[in-house]
């Protein structure tokens, strides 16, 4: 039997990080950890006012990869294990998470950057005010772009082709919402941007990379949108606008109004229903969905490539913007 | 007009039904028990380690889970605890929670664990610490 009393081990790394809107004290007895999530936190300028702590025990003597995950919740906690010698307790009441991993996972960038980041912020983010919202996000000289649609609708290539032609980048998949004042904000990650492999097809500087199997099994370019095509990336922004993609065989671009109903619906089926323990979580989540619901919004049918559709949202933004400052 | 909304599936099993439910109350003391499964139930219900956390304690909620869907694997026992949270888990399937401030013994147990080890032994493990 193994037993870890996170708050009795001395954990000597201590460092406060901020991942997409989200204050994180951290503590470990791994300093290459502390390391690689320092280079993941971005600037706490606009981090929610509540945070999350996060203790982590690395067993140096463990190199187990991670294995399968298993998630399991009831009430306020929530497990996470990626095989037997990986273990995340999530505490939502208390917004902490405690974990002992393997050195293996203590050092493997890519586990923190696309599960356990996004994982944390999805089970604490009601918590803190966070919402995990399944769209893509871009801004405009201040402004943003919120980009919704079902699995292989297009948000990662469109999110490309609009970086490419001057919107900054926020997210290509998953983006988190908080409020601030009347308004609301919406936060990324440093998410690598997943693109299926036709995107060879639209994007040159995609030639000459491989293919890599990604952790839900699909095979995909994963690529840092930086280094890959030069974007201008924003980790915050405030949303103008939530635009409902839709692929057609045609090329063609139409705009129709939707109703905020949609909007509620659509963010609603993207997260976990709360247990009644976690009310104050829930009555602030659905505060920040309703603030999502009452944006503009738009349903966007289009074909052809994703440089057309990103010049048709490009044109769609500036006329949207001319009528609100004429 | 607001509607339902259309929630995600539970992928965490949040809200299996219980319907196998036992409350008792000695002095002001509540023990209370729910479950999906009646011999977990009784056997819980029955428990003396139990009674007795609940005597120490003033009160007891235990919810505890057949999970048949969870993986059946190595019988590696790990305690993680920080604070008043402490989490025992048995390979990845089977993970018991108590929170001592909040007094709930809260569960998932995989088919390959009996009830008698869950009663005589990892209960009496975790409450423990």
């Amino acid at each position: 039997m193994l037993v870890f009393s996170i708050d009795q081990i001395a954990l000597p790394y201590s460092m406060d990080l901020c991942f997409a809107g989200a204050a994180c004290e951290l503590r470990t007895n791994y300093s290459q950890l502390a390391r690689m999530l320092e280079n993941l936190s971005i600037s706490k300028d606009y981090a929610v006012p509540s945070g999350f702590s996060m203790r982590v025990y690395v067993e140096e003597a463990s190199d187990a990869v991670a294995g399968e995950p298993h998630f399991r919740g009831l009430h306020h906690v929530v497990t996470a294990s990626f095989g037997s010698s990986n273990l995340f307790v999530f505490d939502i009441l208390r917004r902490t998470v405690s974990a002992r991993v393997s050195a293996a996972i203590g050092r493997d960038e890519r586990f923190w950057k696309e599960k356990l980041i996004p994982i944390t912020l999805g089970v604490l983010g009601s918590a803190m005010g966070l919402v995990p919202v399944h769209c893509a996000c871009l801004e405009l000289d201040g402004e943003g772009l919120l980009i919704a649609g079902v699995s292989g609708a297009g948000k990662s290539t469109l999110s490309v082709a609009l970086s490419e032609i001057g919107f900054n980048y926020v997210s290509d998949d998953w983006t988190y919402m908080s409020r601030r004042g009347n308004g609301i904000m919406a936060h990324g990650t440093s998410a690598p941007v997943k693109l299926l492999p036709d995107a060879v097809e639209h994007f040159q500087s995609l030639q000459g990379r491989s293919l890599q199997r990604s952790m839900n099994g699909e095979l995909a370019y994963e690529v840092d949108i930086v280094e890959a095509f030069g974007a201008q990336v924003e980790r915050v922004c405030e949303p103008r606008w939530l635009i409902f993609l839709e692929r057609t065989q045609r090329a063609e671009a139409i705009f129709t109004a939707t109703s905020h109903g949609k909007a509620r619906t659509y963010v609603n089926s993207s997260i976990e229903r709360l247990p009644s323990q976690l009310y104050e979580a829930t009555a602030m989540r659905e505060q920040t969905i309703e603030a999502v619901a009452l944006l503009p919004s738009w349903h966007f049918q289009y074909g052809g490539t994703p440089q057309f559709a990103a010049n048709e949202l490009w044109k769609f933004v500036v006329h949207r913007r001319q009528e609100i400052y004429a | 007009m607001t509607t339902e909304p259309c929630w995600h599936p539970d992928l965490l099993r949040r809200f299996v039904p219980t319907p196998y439910v036992f409350s008792t109350c000695d002095g002001l003391n509540q023990f209370f028990v729910e479950s999906n499964d009646l011999e977990i139930a009784l056997s819980a219900r029955r428990s003396g380690i139990l009674h007795r956390q609940c005597s120490q304690e003033r009160g007891l909620f235990c919810r505890l889970i057949r999970d048949m869907a969870a993986p059946v694997d190595a019988s590696e026992m790990t305690i993680v605890s920080n604070g008043s949270l402490r989490v025992l888990c048995l390979g990845q399937g089977t993970i018991l929670i108590y929170d001592r401030e909040r007094l709930e013994l809260l569960g998932f147990i995989s088919r390959n664990v009996r009830v008698q080890e869950l009663i005589s032994s990892l209960i009496p493990t975790l409450l423990r610490g």
